[in-house]
């Protein structure tokens, strides 16, 4: 049976922190928006346990935070849809097509605001240990490991968060990271302070070993150039993030890295496709400068739609 | 019945809940970090702590969210 198709004013693909601020800008305007999310409603933000640099929020869950956002975004007309995968995408036409499990949708514009997802470990070993060793989500999985021995792998932001909340499972927790840390001096501190902590800087975990589960890993002190094994029940993998580009990817221009090609505008190489948050390519990567990229992006998709329709071309 | 294993604080446990709810599907939370019981049905059934776990016969299950997967076990 052929899917139905439906016309909307704007799609934004994905829920973050960018895409939720758009939808919120956008039900303002009264645009007939849909936000669509094939992961996690509220991005990567809702794992983090503790969001303390939100301007005017000093100190909030990021899943409450999210949820606040998203309802928010609602009260104005928005509609967020996270059970409808998005299959497909073709935007480089006047009329964009998403198409759907369910639908294809028909738009003049469309937000890209689908940020990142968390790079894997390096390692050829870490695909065959995932969910039994090694994990992505401190929030999900780290409750198996209590009064175990735990690494958390990444030096930023993140990885300090992640250690922060995996010491009160772990009897003993390793912070491993290749250079030096790059979190903010706050996190260091609290990083320093846990009790059951030891950090261990330019150092990289070079091998992971073990049966059906982890149970040691491989490090290489880069310093000394000491080569030796840790005993480990888990690693949490915080070494970064890629874009998360599977459904528009070569449609639009983007680095080589993944990130779409877009100035402070928004506005990206295909007219009608905007992208903001984290996967533009920009220096700074932050809840607010999120923020900021939703609201110009929101505004600006608002003004090329209207002159789609002053234009007779929608 | 339909039971879910699931933790307190977890994004895709919160995720399959509202699919079910989304899909007036009846279902039993057990939560592994509240009832040791809980958590030992759940190691049984899957053979490791990952939540969620949903399962309709303490047999057939899927970990985490997976709509297609889910939709199978449920007859949806």
């Amino acid at each position: 049976m052929a899917k139905k198709k439906i016309r909307k004013d704007l799609i934004i693909i994905g829920s973050g922190m960018a895409g939720l601020t758009a939808a919120l800008y956008a039900g303002r305007m009264k645009l007939d928006v849909l936000v669509l999310e094939n992961g996690i409603v509220g991005g990567q933000i809702v794992n983090s346990v503790r969001v303390e640099n939100y301007p005017g929020v000093p100190d909030v869950e990021g899943s409450a935070l999210m949820a606040a956002l998203q309802e928010q975004a609602e009260s104005f007309g928005a509609v967020v849809d996270e059970f409808d995968a998005i299959q497909h995408t073709q935007l480089q036409t006047e009329h964009k097509l998403i198409e759907t499990d369910s639908a294809v949708y028909e738009v003049p514009a469309v937000i890209i605001a689908a940020g990142m997802k968390h790079r894997p470990l390096p390692l050829a070993e870490a695909a065959r240990y995932e969910g039994r060793g090694i994990h992505y989500c401190e929030l999900c999985d780290g409750h198996q490991y209590q009064g175990k021995t735990i690494a958390v792998a990444g030096g930023g932001n993140s990885a300090a968060g992640a250690a922060i909340f995996l010491s009160k499972y772990a009897q003993k927790l390793y912070v491993i990271h290749r250079s030096q840390l790059r979190a903010d001096k706050v996190a260091q501190k609290r990083l320093y302070e846990l009790p059951n902590t030891e950090i261990l800087l330019n150092t990289e975990i070079t091998g992971l070993y073990g049966g059906e589960i982890l149970e040691k890993a491989e490090l290489w002190n880069k310093e000394t150039d000491e080569r030796y094994s840790l005993p480990l029940d888990a690693v949490f993998v915080n070494i970064g993030s890629t874009p998360n580009d599977e459904v528009f990817k070569g449609q639009v221009a983007a680095d080589s890295y993944g990130h779409i090609i877009a100035g402070e505008d928004c506005r990206t190489d295909v007219a009608g496709v905007f992208a903001a948050g984290d996967i533009r390519t920009k220096e700074i990567r932050q809840l607010t400068t999120a923020a900021a990229d939703g609201t110009t992006a929101a505004l600006l998709a608002d003004k090329y739609i209207r002159c789609m329709k002053e234009e007779g071309k929608w | 019945m339909v039971k879910v294993y699931s933790i307190t604080k977890c994004p895709w446990c919160d995720k399959v809940k509202k699919y079910l709810k989304s899909r007036q599907v009846e279902f039993e939370e057990h939560n592994i970090e509240h009832s040791e019981a809980d958590k030992a049905e759940c190691l049984r059934i899957s053979g490791d702590l990952t939540v969620p776990v949903t399962t309709v016969n303490g047999r057939d299950f899927v970990v985490s969210f997976d709509k297609e997967k889910l939709d199978a076990l449920l007859g949806l």
